[in-house]
């Protein structure tokens, strides 16, 4: 059915939902692109640099070391003796059987405590197990 | 103050609705300050949790590569200690012969996490398929 043409002198009498749409879909956006740091802690972490670039959109369970020695399982503080129970919860989670656990160790930490860490991952049951870069954008030499 | 001059009904609306423009390039703002630190953020995947150690050294001896991190700066290419500096004249030809690349890390204690992911990089930029990492 073909809309009524509107004749000069009519006044526009229907809502105009432009504007709504487009607030509506600014807030999703956000919502969408700020949903997963809000599971990072908010920790200060140097990450090392490297070229490598794998699983980086991939939902995964962060271990958060930070440069002055704090612990986080995803946004949660956690002690040294707490960390492997912390991370078998997160392990538990419906849906996050086979997730990606992700390191993030400060570039100057000493690698025995990563390794700790990465144990105290495989410990609870972490199935894939990565550690966390920064984007290196300079070329190689 | 003067009031407005009550526009004729007949009379056409002129100016260009800013809204859409305005909400478009807001989102497109908003979508680069959040995704910039997460664009610059990645990880390298470590070889499965249970081949850690023992799987690692099942992969034959011929087929894998033995990478050491030390702590005085050099590196452990197949027993063979070179400085960083020669890492990929060194580890470059062993994986292009290699037909596995599996590449077994171990790392010293004192040495920086930021050292140790260097040398991982760049055995993956060298074409090392996998990376194992033993423990103690």
């Amino acid at each position: 059915m073909r809309p009524r043409p509107q004749r000069p002198d009519e006044l526009i009498t229907r809502i105009n939902v432009t504007p709504i749409i487009d607030v509506a879909l600014v807030l999703v956006t956000i919502l969408l692109v700020t949903a997963p740091m809000l599971s990072i802690a908010d920790l200060p972490v140097n990450l090392p640099k490297a070229h490598t670039r794998e699983a980086e959109d991939e939902r995964n369970v962060s271990i958060t070391r930070a440069s002055n020695g704090d612990l986080a399982v995803d946004d949660h503080a956690v002690s040294l003796a707490g960390l492997r129970a912390a991370i078998r919860v997160r392990l538990e989670a419906p849906g996050n059987d086979n997730v990606l656990v992700v390191v993030r160790a400060d570039a100057s930490t000493p690698y025995a405590e990563v390794r700790d860490l990465l144990a105290a991952a495989r410990g609870a049951g972490a199935k894939r197990l990565a550690v966390a870069t920064r984007q290196d954008t300079e070329e190689h030499p | 103050m003067a009031r407005f001059k009550r526009r004729p009904a007949t009379e056409g609306i002129f100016e260009p609705n800013m809204t859409p423009l305005i909400d478009v390039s807001l989102v497109l703002v908003v979508i680069l300050m959040v995704a910039t630190p997460l664009a610059f953020q990645s990880s390298i995947l470590l070889k499965s949790a249970g081949a850690e150690g023992r799987q690692a050294r099942s992969v034959e001896r011929s087929a894998r590569i033995d990478l050491g991190v030390l702590a005085d700066g050099n590196v452990r290419v197949n027993r063979m200690t070179v400085p960083r500096a020669a890492l990929a004249a060194t580890l470059g030809p062993l994986l292009q012969a290699s037909g596995a690349r599996v590449v077994v890390v171990r790392c010293e204690d004192g040495v920086p996490h930021g050292d140790f992911v260097g040398v991982i990089d760049e055995a993956k930029t060298l074409g090392a398929a996998e990376i194992a990492v033993v423990g103690r």
